[in-house]
């Protein structure tokens, strides 16, 4: 059953990140999509909590010139009902339509999903080939990182305890590019992801200009490879060069054993994953 | 999206007004508008509320329970364990109402005592103000574990040596079938084929857990209200207490799902020691993560098949070995395991049969009974060696199965002569032609066609002596009333019976109220297991209902001056047949009939076929009622790159003898296909040493509302079954083939077999890749 615990609401910005700054040990809560199994599961051990329930204003999506910005409340059935996202973030698009299941998607936010840290996360692969950055916001200012610099380790980032994510943002993919997102998991709704696969590939007269691949549920964090990467930028794209880059790919990552699958069957899908993610993009651009 | 198509090959020969109908159930605008009450539901002045602590590890001396901080925080009523149950810590999990057959020793410690045997074996039972106190004081208790070796594989715990944890050698049951000449018919085989299948512990997963409210009340009578599909359990509460059974009164209300469960006790002793002991009502709603150690899960089995086939596809012999994982206690695994035995040739027929099944004790989950019960894993492995034979012979496996289908007159396993119909060709033939066009493979995907047929029995075993009984009359407004004690757990058990009794009373379903669950006012009808609550009640309905008919229209064709059988009742009418014009209300007939003194009422009983049991020597002998025979198929895709399975239709066929209630068919049928998907699939109880490591939902992954395929439902009469109007069971025969077929779907798709479940990503991935080495 679920354990009592400390409950804080507020109801203005300014009072959660007050709240953030006076506490070690308040950890902020929003969909609670996560943490509510994860207390079920006695896997987490924090039993006083700041809501964002109520912080109406970090909950939008806004669109100036080419950027996009994500208020990190915004749920991910906020996202799927914003048809524009199709175009401005392909491959997050594709990962919150096969987010967990529509309840899930109804109450878990963007922001939520960033914060958590778990390598499968599945907005956070699509995020970072987007080169999106998210804004940390505290009672003494404001910063903004590069997602890529967000986390250090397994569920540790660099946001301090008394930061908030407050948004996330990025540049709308160029016309000349395609994004996408593979999420492999045991069952169609509500699993947790085994392998995940995002890449964006921008391509002129046949060869790559720009890579990025990031990959899901293959190490401790979700992270960019950046040698498979640099492999295909300034080449034009072939099979044997994606094979390569497919394969270097799958170097970068350090899978473990559990209960969902070997480390060894997600290293062979993350080769196959984006074998075939960047294969469909060459084929699209081509 | 899912359509249902009721066979225009139906004998259709009597005139039904509602039975077979497409009529919504009794019981569904209770549950759409959420007034029905369930077990968990209800609520008494000064209630308690309990915990159980579970076991957290499989093997294990208990060196001491130190309860003594539990029992001091405030608002704690009672805490107990084995040491304050020293006159009575025994309960019997064996089949209600029966004598036992081929079982050493079914019953359990209430708590645990000096050893643990499994991961959930419970330690104690506390009753306090709120759940949370009682969630305090659990967690304040103390157990001193000393970790003993266990054993965890049911061959293993087989060899000499093994660390015993059930009788003294691990063996909790054995079976034999000794049939003609398995010797001479191998010999006559163009080709003989050994392969050996192998399938998981699956959760039933009812979307209600275990929930109850116990209550000692002015009379000194011990109430239980409980999720239980067996009412008949106040017997086993009763002995485990040393109380007279009239002194307990088990009441079933609504039950949200039982899948076989709740066929065994769950937390009812438990409600009833600590409402004795705190002699206030004490509930208990079990978590999700706790239900997970509250039932028996589906059976572990392993089947090693060698088959004899000519090449012209007839078999000539089958030898088969079959093991089961027990796990810590017997529960109902040899009766399982008989299932399992019966059922191992699936729906064919084979002259000369060897077969030896064991049931073995580990230190895991003890498994007991899960829709299906032995037969549906028993036939998804004979449905996948039929596949391989076909491959083998180079024929097509339909055309395979026809030649071997057992026929009405054949003698089944254990030379029981086939009464009822089999229309397992019409069934297989329909369910694949209704798949379609198999889609052209594409870059990363490859689709499949796979087909399973089966022979599921419906009815308890025979030596059981099974009966039900119920009571109809009508009131003297013309209104009818049911009272029969089955459990209703979802599948439309009481509706069904008003269908039956307004049928043939003439009375409109919905105007027909059923008092059912609760076997202390209502007579009882039985357990609702074994597929066979519709057959036994929906029987003793009927009877009861064609009693209180005779009597009436006895007295009316006085009145009308024609003989009975030239009237009839509809529409809350009595009428002469010939001439509807001469008519009289129902409640007009009551009356007259009342101003007779002509009984308007009836109990009956209705009585199983019994038998004597099997030969021990060569398992020969009668074992169930009837069968129920159909065929599911299904189409699949798999991904090449991950070895992702997606289901895309689903289709089942079934001669069901005579649909009741065709909503409440499809039901069964569409429920079916997600959960033998699920077998198939992605459903597995995953323990490590004996330790449950997905025991919640975010990891135990049964199909979702976005893993449903197509379903598709053809429903075939060929009323020739034992239940009311020529009905067959349905419940568990619906699911048997259903797994069966997705695999062989995947196996077709792949072009090579995975023998064990079920079916993951990982598992398929690395049969194609073994493929593509070799």
């Amino acid at each position: 059953m679920l354990p009592s615990f400390d409950l804080y609401q507020p109801q203005s910005l300014g009072d959660a990140l007050q709240a953030l700054a006076k506490s070690d040990e308040m950890q902020p809560l929003a969909g609670a999509t996560n943490l509510v199994p994860d207390l079920r599961g006695k896997r987490e051990t924090c039993r006083s909590f700041i809501s964002l329930k109520a912080l109406d204003d970090l909950r939008y999506i806004n669109r100036e010139g080419d950027r996009v910005t994500v208020g990190a409340c915004t749920t991910i059935s906020d996202i799927l009902r914003d048809s524009a996202m199709q175009t401005d973030a392909p491959a997050l698009y594709a990962a919150a339509e096969i987010f967990a299941g529509t309840m899930v998607r109804n109450a878990a936010t963007i922001g939520g999903n960033i914060c958590c840290g778990s390598p499968s996360a599945d907005t956070v692969p699509a995020l970072l080939t987007l080169g999106a950055e998210v804004t940390l916001s505290s009672a003494s200012g404001e910063r903004t990182v590069p997602l890529d610099e967000f986390y250090v380790d397994y569920k540790k980032s660099v946001k301090r305890a008394d930061e908030l994510l407050t948004s996330v943002s990025w540049s709308i993919p160029a016309v000349n590019s395609v994004n996408l997102f593979y999420k492999l998991a045991r069952r169609k709704g509500d699993a947790i992801t085994v392998t995940g696969v995002a890449v964006m590939i921008a391509a002129q007269d046949g060869v790559c200009c720009s890579a990025r691949i990031a990959l899901g549920s293959v190490g401790p964090t979700v992270f960019r490879a950046r040698a498979a990467e640099d492999l295909l930028t300034g080449k034009a794209l072939d099979e044997d060069l994606i094979e390569q880059a497919a394969r270097t790919a799958a170097d970068q990552c350090a899978p473990i054993d559990d209960i969902r699958a070997s480390a060894g069957y997600r290293l062979q899908t993350a080769f196959s994953l984006t074998r075939r993610l960047l294969t469909q993009a060459w084929k699209q651009l081509a | 999206m899912n359509q249902t198509d009721v066979s225009p090959g139906s004998t259709a020969n009597v005139n039904l007004r509602q039975v077979g109908k497409n009529k919504p159930r009794n019981d569904a605008p209770t549950k759409v508008y959420g007034k029905a009450i369930y077990a968990g539901d209800f609520y008494m002045e000064g209630m308690l509320f309990a915990k159980v602590l579970h076991s957290d590890r499989a093997s294990a001396n208990i060196r001491g329970v130190d309860v003594s901080a539990a029992r001091a925080l405030a608002g704690v009523h009672s805490v107990l364990t084995a040491a304050d149950l020293t006159a009575c810590n025994s309960v019997m999990t064996d089949l209600p109402g029966q004598t036992g057959g081929g079982t050493k020793d079914t019953t359990q410690p209430i708590l645990a005592a000096d050893r643990v045997r499994f991961h959930g074996e419970p330690i104690a039972l506390i009753a306090a103000e709120t759940y949370e106190l009682a969630q305090q004081a659990l967690d304040l208790i103390v157990v001193d574990y000393e970790d003993t070796d266990g054993v965890y594989d049911p061959f293993d715990s087989q060899k000499p040596g093994a660390p015993i944890v059930y009788s003294d050698d691990n063996i909790v049951s054995a079976y034999k079938i000794r049939k003609g000449d398995t010797e001479k018919g191998f010999a006559e085989a163009d080709y003989v084929l050994e392969n050996t299948f192998s399938s998981q512990y699956q959760e039933q997963a009812f979307m209600e857990p275990e929930a109850a409210v116990a209550w000692v009340d002015e009379h000194e009578i011990l109430n239980i209200r409980s999720s239980t599909q067996v009412v008949e359990h106040f017997r086993a509460v009763a002995n485990a207490l040393g109380i007279p059974h009239n002194k307990v009164h088990l009441q079933a209300p609504y039950i949200g799902g039982g899948f076989g469960g709740k066929e065994v006790m769950t937390i009812e002793v438990w409600l009833a020691l600590l409402a004795m002991d705190t002699k206030r009502p004490v509930k208990l709603i079990q978590t999700r993560e706790n239900s997970f150690l509250s039932h028996g899960p589906r059976h572990p089995f392993t089947f090693t098949h060698k088959t004899g086939v000519t090449k012209d596809g007839k078999i000539t012999a089958m030898k088969i070995d079959i093991t089961s994982d027990a796990g810590a206690y017997a529960k109902l695994s040899p009766y399982i395991l008989l299932y399992a035995t019966v059922g191992a040739t699936g729906p064919y027929r084979v002259d000369n049969l060897w077969v030896d099944s064991t049931s073995a004790a580990t230190n895991n989950l003890p498994a007991c009974a899960f829709r299906g019960f032995g037969t549906m894993q028993a036939n998804t492995a004979c449905e996948a060696q039929m596949e391989e034979l076909a491959r083998l012979i180079g024929m097509d496996s339909l055309e395979l199965r026809r030649k071997n289908f057992i026929q009405p007159g054949d003698p089944n396993t254990t030379g029981q002569i086939i009464r009822s119909s089999v229309w397992s060709d019409q069934c297989a033939t329909q369910a694949l032609a209704a798949l379609g066009e198999q889609p052209g493979n594409s870059d990363h995907l490859v689709y499949g066609h796979g087909l399973a047929c089966y022979q599921q029995s419906y009815g308890r075993i025979r030596w059981m002596k099974d009966t039900s009984e119920s009571w109809v009359g009508l009131e003297m407004d013309g209104t009818l009333i049911v009272r029969c004690a089955v459990t209703d757990i979802g599948a439309g058990q009481m509706s069904a019976l008003a269908q039956i009794a307004g049928e043939i009373l003439g009375v409109p379903m919905d105007e027909v109220t059923v008092y059912f669950g609760d076997g202390h006012v209502n007579p009882l009808a039985g357990t609702s297991t074994a597929s066979r609550a519709l057959y036994m009640s929906g029987k003793a309905t009927e009877l009861a209902a064609r009693a209180v008919r005779d009597n009436l229209l006895e007295c009316m064709a006085r009145h009308f001056e024609v003989s009975p059988g030239e009237l009839d009742l509809a529409d809350s009418k009595v009428f002469v047949l010939d001439n509807p014009e001469r008519c009289m209300s129902t409640k007009e007939m009551v009356k007259v009939c009342a101003a007779e003194g002509v009984h308007r009422q009836n109990l009956a009983i209705f009585k199983a076929p019994p038998s004597e049991g099997l030969d021990p020597e060569t398992g020969q002998g009668e074992v169930f009622p009837d069968f129920t025979y159909g065929a599911h198929a299904a189409q699949v895709s798999v991904d090449i790159d991950t070895g992702e399975v997606t289901v895309i239709k689903s289709v089942g066929a079934h001669d069901v003898g005579q649909a009741i209630n065709l909503r409440a068919v499809e039901g069964q049928i569409e429920g079916s296909a997600l959960m033998g998907q699920g077998f198939a699939l992605s459903e597995e109880l995953i323990l490590e040493k004996g330790v449950l490591k997905n025991g919640s939902f975010s990891e135990y992954l049964m199909p979702t509302s976005e893993d449903v395929p197509e379903i598709q439902s053809i429903v075939l009469e060929s009323r020739s079954g034992l239940g009311p109007f020529g009905s067959k069971g349905i419940g568990e025969p619906v699911f048997a083939p259903v797994a069966a077929s997705i695999v062989n779907a995947v196996a077709a798709a792949i072009g090579t077999r995975i023998f064990d479940l079920p079916l993951t990503p990982e598992k398929v991935l690395a049969a194609i890749t073994a493929k593509n080495e070799s």
